[in-house]
């Protein structure tokens, strides 16, 4: 926990404040450490180790929020604080009111944090990372090279206090690694990767893991482009992830409002097929997803978002609620300490539905299978919905893979894809986490994709 | 900053477990940001980010160590925690610390943090007005204006004691054209490593209305139809393909270890005569530009392409041993919180003697590239993305409709071999190069160019020619 002498900074900067005349007050500490290594050819190519904290001030001036943030957590700081607070509101014109908040009646506080991961030695971790570079090389022998492997671990600390006499604390952290291999059969490279994250290192297998990336980069190989044209797609569950995450800020309620999320106007509308729906779980029990409270303080909740098919509420925080008259979801967010209140999911998923994988490349017949895809953060306009993507995958013909195919891309529109899903696969799972959770999804059947080629 | 003494100590206790090599770098940085959405002004932070970071080499082996604030205890404690990584017998002399004063050739004339925010404001105001005057279907504006501050300090055990300051400014436009439940966005972002008089020269106006044109072109067009194809990509932030298709497998992070397409292959043929790329750090005051990299050694102007020979790589510190070579100025990083590895600075295709109208007009079908978005590159296979903000057919030798919605993807060590056209408009773009080392900004740049060949990602049932 927190030392004496950061209880009386904070108060200190909280007098500072009082001084510069903001009115409530709140203080935002974050607080982290790291240790990650990567092997190359058996040795401990990279090493490093990370202790971190920072915190930031926002405070109410003129009925305007001011920020200001520093890593510098010493007296020399104070002032910068409390006057960069103040001259940050007063610059700001703002018709919508940012509040601080006085706390939730409950909290569902949770200890998740892994002591168990604590007592993992060094040792243990190094022999981890290298005994899964050694399995990739040695799963094949067109396993050319292994661009990173890693193992790596965080803690984090969170504390929120404010002058409304709020103060809340949380404690996490997880293992995570990862193995990247490239595949060659002289002519052609394929890469692939596969990655593990949880609170218990002793669930890493080191084996499954480097041959999960060999099978995802080997059987590409030699692919070829197809002919353009209009596809049934089956996206397998690690694509439909990434496009998943990647389109999650539409329903952000802050976009919504203002004019940059194709969900204005939809609420209680079908956005998707009725084979869809979904939740945001901010209590998973997994390493690094439970959360008992948003970055505003307020308590979250377990909701649907899409309830088969129909759109049921937007991601809220306490700002964008007071401006549509409702209640915060508990989706406020700060992406470290240093920014300023906006909106994530929690843990966002698609749930899990009824059909093998095998069946849907069955009912599909002929068509596209599609591991991969790539360039979301430059192909995928989040505004209008629209993607155009480089993608990998399998040629499918009476439901069978015939063939690896490369260099063709995918396009259309987030929401019509949505309404598309012809089917919804069993295999969900959760992708690593990122911001405010994990992300999660199964495989999906597309009617039709566009799909561009030779 | 921290003083000499100190950081000789520091790195005495790095090098007493046998490290051959050992880093210290402090940065301090003070930032500010403003956010305008809608015409109000929505956001406006700052801050100031302080760290310190260590590095220890052991042959061809690194270890990094950070930690944020300017307590000494906390400092020393993160370097033993570095040290204790490595447990070898033996140990080096580092060489004396030998302060190096460098000759500053981006002179900063007005600081950004003496200019009153509410003047920052006016500006955003302007570009906001500029914008939504462009047509009624401008639906939202958003401008982010940022500055920043960072100084920084290294000093190494090769006796390498260096200081430098880096000041930025950036102005980002977005703004979105609306039409039933349709919404197109245009973007453009102009920055530099310069003071606030950057905007004294730029007509952020027009910058403004440039964005809120693409995305009212963008909001009238048709998908792009797909297939193969030629492509001609205008000048300025074109240069992105050069960036994504060639420049990441060009950094020593990937080729030192063999995984690059590029590997090994100095001094060979791999892209057509007409093309010669430079990545130069030292242009003044440009956006990529440094005087020296985030490992204390100058930047360089260097020719990685020259008439379609591959002559060199950009190299760090680290790879450079790996390299059997010397460090090219490369070693760049996000901040404190990064290991530092090569990247590039100021990247582009040096302008060639075609012209535009001539590329235009020997172009009988393809696709105009007129405005490039973001992209990525697997450097190992050397597939990369892209996609086009603002796109138009090229018929008959014309510019013909414009175009939404077009990707454009292949392997860099193919599309370099086939730009068969460079034009003499060399401009410059500004972008954010997110890599291993974290996000830096670097500038892309080129002529107009064409490719006989790539594969475009449109939609099927789109108009074809």
């Amino acid at each position: 926990m927190l030392r004496m002498a950061k209880k009386d900074l904070m108060e200190k900067i909280f007098d500072k404040g009082r001084e510069y005349g903001l009115k409530d007050m709140e203080i935002y500490l974050g607080k982290g450490s790291s240790f990650r290594v990567r092997i190359h050819k058996g040795e401990i190519d990279n090493y490093s180790v990370s202790s971190t904290e920072g915190l930031s001030l926002r405070g109410e001036y003129n009925g305007q929020m001011g920020y200001a943030h520093t890593s510098k957590l010493d007296e020399s700081s104070v002032e910068m604080l409390a006057r960069n607070a103040k001259e940050n509101a007063e610059v700001l014109t703002n018709e919508d009111k940012e509040v601080i908040f006085e706390g939730s009646p409950e909290y569902k506080l949770k200890d998740t944090y892994s002591e168990k991961l604590d007592r993992v030695t060094e040792k243990e971790k190094i022999e981890f990372a290298k005994e899964m570079e050694a399995k990739a090389y040695a799963f094949d022998k067109r396993i050319e090279s292994v661009p990173y492997c890693y193992y790596g671990d965080s803690s984090g600390e969170t504390l929120i206090k404010n002058t409304k006499g709020l103060e809340l604390f949380s404690k996490n952290n997880m293992a995570y690694c990862i193995v990247n291999v490239v595949a060659s059969d002289g002519n052609d490279k394929k890469s692939g990767t596969a990655y593990r994250c949880s609170g218990d290192f002793y669930t890493f297998n080191a084996e499954e893991i480097a041959r999960e990336a060999c099978e995802n980069a080997i059987p590409l190989l030699g692919g070829k482009s197809v002919k353009s044209g209009s596809y049934p797609v089956l996206m397998d569950r690690e694509a439909v992830i990434d496009l998943f995450s990647a389109c999650s800020d539409i329903f952000n309620a802050e976009l919504v409002q203002k004019g940059l999320s194709l969900l204005k106007g939809k609420l209680g509308e079908a956005i998707a097929s009725e084979k869809i729906s979904f939740i945001d779980d901010p209590f998973i029990d997994m390493a690094a997803g439970y959360r008992a409270f948003d970055d505003e303080g307020v308590a979250c909740r377990y909701k649907k978002i899409v309830d088969k098919g129909v759109l049921t509420t937007y991601f809220h925080n306490l700002k964008t609620a007071l401006t549509d008259g409702t209640e915060t979801t508990g989706n406020a967010y700060r992406a470290s300490y240093s920014s300023s209140i906006s909106i994530a999911p929690t843990n966002f998923y698609i749930e899990n539905g009824d059909t093998d994988v095998a069946e849907m490349l069955n009912r599909m017949g002929t068509g596209i299978m599609i591991t991969e895809i790539e360039g979301l953060h430059a192909g995928l306009n989040t505004v209008s919905g629209d993607f155009s993507l480089s993608a990998r995958g399998f040629y499918i013909k009476n439901g069978k893979k015939e063939r690896p195919v490369e260099q063709i891309t995918v396009s259309g529109n987030y929401l019509t894809l949505l309404k598309d899903v012809a089917a919804v696969g069993n295999d969900f799972k959760f992708g690593m986490p990122d911001g405010g959770g994990y992300k999660g999804a199964p495989s999906l059947l597309i009617e039709k994709l566009s799909v561009a080629g030779e | 900053m921290l003083d000499k003494n100190f950081i000789g100590s520091l790195l005495d206790e790095a090098l007493s477990t046998g490290g051959d090599f050992a880093e210290i770098y402090v940065e301090d940085t003070e930032s500010n940001a403003l956010t305008m959405l809608g015409g109000t002004v929505y956001k406006a932070s700052a801050g100031r980010d302080y760290g310190v970071g260590v590095r220890i080499f052991d042959g061809y082996n690194a270890i990094y160590a950070y930690t944020c604030g300017s307590d000494k205890e906390e400092i020393a404690k993160i370097v033993k925690k570095a040290a204790q990584a490595l447990k070898k017998d033996g140990r080096i002399q580092r060489a004396e610390l030998k302060e190096d004063i460098i000759d500053n050739i981006h002179i900063i004339q007005i600081p950004p943090h003496k200019i009153e925010k509410s003047k920052k404001v006016q500006l955003m105001t302007a570009a906001h007005k500029a914008a939504k005057s462009v047509d009624s279907l401008i639906s939202q504006v958003s401008i982010n204006y940022s500055d920043s501050k960072k100084h920084i300090l290294v000093a190494n055990s090769d006796g390498r004691f260096v200081e430098d300051d880096r000041t930025y400014v950036r102005m980002h436009i977005s703004a979105v054209a609306s039409k039933g439940n349709e919404m197109q966005t245009g973007v453009d972002g102009p920055g530099a490593h310069c003071g606030f008089e950057f905007f004294e020269s730029l007509d952020v106006e027009e910058y403004a209305r440039k964005a809120a044109r693409t995305a009212v072109t963008m909001i009238h067009a048709n998908y792009c139809p797909g297939g193969r194809m030629p492509v001609v990509l205008a000048n300025g932030f074109g240069g992105v393909i050069f960036h994504e298709a060639c420049g990441h497998g060009l950094e020593a992070t990937s080729v030192a270890k063999g995984n690059s397409v590029f590997a090994g292959k100095v001094g060979q043929k791999v892209a057509n005569e007409k093309v010669t790329a430079i990545d130069d750090g030292t242009i003044p005051n440009a956006w990529g530009s440094t005087n020296i990299d985030d490992e204390g050694t100058p930047t360089q102007k260097r020719i990685l392409i020259e008439n379609g020979i591959l002559k060199g790589n950009m190299i760090d510190l680290l790879n450079a041993r790996r390299m059997n070579a010397k460090s090219t100025g490369s070693g760049r990083r996000q901040n404190f919180r990064y290991a530092p590895t090569s990247r590039m600075s100021n990247t582009y295709i040096a302008p060639g003697s075609d012209t535009f109208d001539e590329i235009i007009a020997g172009t009988e079908y393809g696709l105009y590239a007129a405005k490039m978005g973001g992209g990525s590159v697997n450097p190992s296979t050397g597939e990369f993305n892209f996609s086009v903000a603002e796109g138009y057919m090229i018929r008959n030798g014309k510019i013909a409709e414009p175009v939404r919605g077009a990707t454009l993807i292949g392997k860099g060590n193919e599309v370099i071999q086939r730009i068969d056209m460079v034009g003499s408009d060399l401009a410059f773009g500004q972008g954010v190069c997110g890599s291993l080392s974290g996000n830096v900004p670097t500038n892309v740049g080129q002529p107009v160019i064409r490719v006989s060949e790539m594969i475009v990602g449109g939609r099927d049932g789109a108009q074809n020619g």
